[in-house]
């Protein structure tokens, strides 16, 4: 009987320590705390390969460990050369010519050059990536063909012109430099060897746990400041405060509003940085469906019933700017002369009335997102309290998320709630989306042909005040036609520690920790 | 005995058929389709269309099944839809953290359930006993998330004694190893990681073992009150027998059965993950991560997930069951009786 047991036990623990995972990296790095920076966030990033990925979790780890051939400025979208020195545009608009930086060696050794590039970019052509490689097609759905010129300079040739072509190299997602050679040796996914060019390296992947990276110490830059970068996932917002407030951890982010006192008043400094996101209502105006928002004048009504800034104001307690337009401030192409309808309950109870509008069904999800802190059924009860007060009757259902994204695709309903956060920074990213024929981008399936036409003429327009006019002229349009009802744009809070320095959120989500100090 | 053994293991087979059977169906009909969700923000029909394809979601449920189990008795148990990693390793790095607080807390659990338990039946209806019971009645009523933010603010917050989430310090984690902290830093002789690891288990093996500790309390007490009634235990204290030797040689022994059955079912639902645990304390175990896993739709993790916690429980019950033939010698398991 004992000899059994002990045999059953060893048996089973035998097959735990075949599998866990031996990583002797960490072993040498160093304990002491001023060259550890602790950062902790809600969630583990869901892989470290940059094309595979597409959640701010992994690029926030992947932006410290990968560079791309451009960059965007520190605290805005505009591009700057990082691997490529310097780059070139053909006459036609076509061809993009980049000269590499020289020197540059991936963490394995492997030299980064012309070839280097051309791997990374046919990896993720449409013919050979993977259906989870999700914004190969937005960086490389367009390209002709590559052409490795001389060792480091490489032409790619797009199939039609882009503007925003150049802001998608300087991306997180699909546009990194991954080392050819891990690329071949795991087998075309990296996710658990990252191996880039940046300016630090992967030690130790440890699941829901913990990320480590060590400064590269024969980075082409100047290296990073301190020695080791820790990544910890913590799910619980106010797990993640005591944290910070014990100095277990350097810095935090994911928190909302309500937690900001609290952190002050422990001493710890709250960085605040505005998201390059909209949060937005849509109007089912799918014809293969059914609703009363098809209507655009119960869009009107609609949009007249709701107090946006005051909802806002109170929802996100000054944190988060009422929205109103799409396009978020610091985006090219945002006008203030972008008018959306304004707040009139009287105009809407008289509108519902004449056209009959009893009630309305909406749609939304359960927890919260990047954009919206407080959570779907929060804000879609806020607007039912709205169309009470005008007169109309509202459901609400709510959802999971995922169960909640299926929803939007099969259900009637007229109302529902989404975001979008900017990938890189450029007008077409936000506006195409209500220009498109898929549901899973155009949520309300809202169809206005001007509106599509002066999307379609922006991608062909260099960057300026030319095409700036367009996406002006563009939402105008939408403004008038109520395509959709822009809500928030919400504000990024993070907490450090009053010993760091150099620590900052890019608009776009990424933390690149270069700079920081932890005295 | 060891036939009796052995035909249980071969039980097994039939139990996580249907147990796969039955949660590959309701991922496949009930759970929301994970296409639009593992694309992400860039997902269109088209991409989506693509990768259900290239995932075989658009196959016939029985073909998938088969495929499935072909592969999942070949050791492939696939790749999770959002991490592009293979589910054993996803498993297994996770599966360390879950078995060490699980067996933390039901030592706590079964030394201070039967403890308080016995004290509770002897002194029956007294301070003591009306004490504990309603301690257990609040151990069992407490949601467990609760419990943990309190621990948490009061004994991380507030007065700093122990770390608020986390299994170790991150440089301290013993890479060389198991995947077991105190079996590693022990053997290692790693002292610091030690007592470190041993901060950060404190609070989340406290909550942890809470509602454990109130089941295996008032179970002890319940069985012992029965037992205490028996004449045989008259008969021990006519003898002359110390108070000692009758509660624990007469009483105890014998009411033991119940109890060790229910410490074992306790074990088997504290590996099957604890999940609002791991949450609150960020313990990097199964339990926290299947959760998220069923919220995206991660079929293939989710399915052996659900293989390992029947495994685990068939395993925990057979355990269970050769220890009544250890306790109880009227217990046996021979041939004609198995």
């Amino acid at each position: 009987m004992n000899i059994s047991k002990t045999k059953l036990f060893a048996a089973a623990m035998a097959v735990v320590f075949a599998a866990a995972a031996v990583t002797d990296a960490s072993a040498a790095l160093s304990r002491k705390p001023q060259d550890n920076f602790i950062y902790a966030s809600s969630n583990d990033p869901l892989g470290l390969d940059p094309a595979l990925v597409d959640d701010n979790d992994s690029g926030k780890i992947n932006c410290n460990i990968y560079e791309s051939l451009l960059r965007f400025e520190d605290n805005n979208t505009n591009v700057q050369p990082q691997l490529a020195e310097s780059y070139t545009v053909s006459d036609d608009g076509l061809t993009y010519t980049f000269k590499l930086r020289q020197g540059v060696t991936f963490h394995d050794g492997t030299p980064f050059n012309a070839e280097a590039v051309k791997f990374n970019i046919v990896r993720q052509l449409p013919e050979n990536a993977v259906a989870k490689m999700s914004y190969a097609g937005l960086v490389y759905g367009d390209v002709a063909e590559v052409n490795v010129i001389d060792d480091y300079t490489i032409s790619i040739t797009l199939k039609k012109k882009s503007t925003p072509y150049l802001h998608n190299v300087a991306m997180m997602y699909a546009a990194p430099m991954v080392s050819p050679t891990a690329l071949q040796k795991y087998g075309n996914n990296v996710s658990e060897h990252p191996c880039g060019t940046g300016p630090y390296k992967f030690v130790a992947w440890d699941r829901g746990q913990q990320t480590i990276l060590t400064r590269y110490e024969d980075y082409w830059g100047e290296p990073g400041k301190t020695a080791n970068l820790i990544f910890r996932p913590m799910p619980e917002t106010s797990a993640r405060v005591v944290a910070l407030n014990n100095g277990e951890v350097d810095a935090i982010d994911g928190i909302d509003a309500n937690v900001i006192p609290e952190l002050e008043q422990a001493g710890n400094v709250i960085l605040k940085s505005t998201g390059m996101s909209t949060q937005y209502m849509f109007f089912n105006c799918d014809p293969k469906k059914q609703s009363v928002t098809k209507d655009v004048r119960v869009r009107r009504a609609i949009a007249q019933a709701i107090n946006v800034p005051e909802m806002v104001q109170s929802l996100y307690k000054g944190y988060d700017t009422p929205a109103t337009t799409f396009l978020p401030k610091v985006i090219p192409g945002y006008s203030d002369k972008v008018k959306p309808v304004s707040y009139d309950p009287e105009a809407a109870k008289k509108a519902f009335a004449e056209l009959g509008v009893k009630h309305l069904s909406i749609i939304t999800y359960s927890g919260a997102r990047i954009y919206n802190t407080v959570g779907g059924q929060v804000i879609a009860e806020a607007v039912q309290g709205y169309l009470n007060q005008a007169g109309v009757d509202v459901d609400v259902l709510v959802y999971d998320w995922a169960t909640y994204k299926n929803k939007l695709i099969t259900d009637d309903f007229d109302l529902g709630f989404m975001g979008w956060n900017g990938d890189n920074g450029d007008p077409d990213n936000f506006l195409s989306l209500m220009a498109s024929d898929d549901p899973i981008n155009n949520q309300g399936m809202w169809f206005n042909q001007e509106y599509r036409d002066l999307v379609e003429q922006g991608t062909a327009i260099p960057d300026g005040p030319e095409r700036n006019a367009i996406y002006e002229k563009a939402e105008m349009v939408m403004a008038e036609d109520v395509g959709i009802l822009p809500i928030s744009h919400p504000t990024i809070l993070a907490a450090t520690r009053p010993n760091i320095t150099g620590f900052s959120i890019h608009p776009i989500g990424l933390t690149f920790m270069r700079n920081v100090v932890k005295q | 005995m060891l036939l009796y053994f052995i035909k249980r293991l071969l039980m097994l087979i039939p139990v996580l058929f249907f147990v796969s059977v039955l949660v590959f169906l309701i991922m496949r009909v009930f759970s929301p389709d994970p296409a639009t969700i593992v694309l992400g923000q860039a997902a269109t029909l088209e991409k989506a269309e693509a990768w259900r394809e290239q995932m075989g979601l658009n196959k016939p449920i029985v073909e998938q099944y088969l495929e499935y189990m072909y592969n999942a008795l070949h050791g492939d148990f696939g790749v999770s839809y959002f991490s592009n990693t293979p589910v054993t390793s996803e498993l297994l790095a996770r599966l360390p953290a879950t078995i060490e607080l699980a067996v933390i807390a039901i030592i706590i659990a079964s030394i201070v359930g039967v403890v308080f338990g016995i004290i509770s039946a002897v002194k029956k209806n007294s301070i003591i006993d009306n004490f504990t019971m309603t301690t257990a009645l609040i151990g069992v009523s407490m949601p467990v998330f609760w419990l943990g933010m309190i621990l948490i603010i009061v004994f991380s917050g507030w007065l700093h004694l122990v770390p608020s989430g986390g299994r170790i310090d991150s440089l301290m984690k013993p890479y060389d190893g198991t995947g077991f902290y105190f079996y590693d830093t022990f053997m290692s002789g790693d002292w610091e990681a030690f007592f470190n690891a041993l901060q950060h288990a404190a609070l989340p093996a406290i909550t942890l073992a809470g509602y454990s500790m109130a089941i295996i309390t008032r179970m002890t007490r319940s069985s012992m009150l029965d037992v205490l009634h028996q004449d045989y235990i008259r008969t021990a204290k006519a003898k002359g027998l110390s108070a000692f030797s009758v509660i624990f040689k007469h009483a105890f022994r014998n009411a033991l059965l119940p109890i060790i059955t229910v410490i074992g079912l306790q074990f088997g639902s504290l590996l099957s993950g604890a999940v609002l645990t791991e949450t609150v304390f960020a313990w990097p175990g199964i339990g926290a991560y299947s959760v998220q896993c069923i919220l995206r739709s991660d079929f293939p993790v989710i399915q052996s997930v659900v293989l390992i916690v029947a495994f685990v429980f068939v395993m925990m019950n057979l355990i269970v069951d050769l220890l009544y033939a250890a306790l109880d010698p009227r217990v046996k398991y021979s041939q004609e009786s198995a």
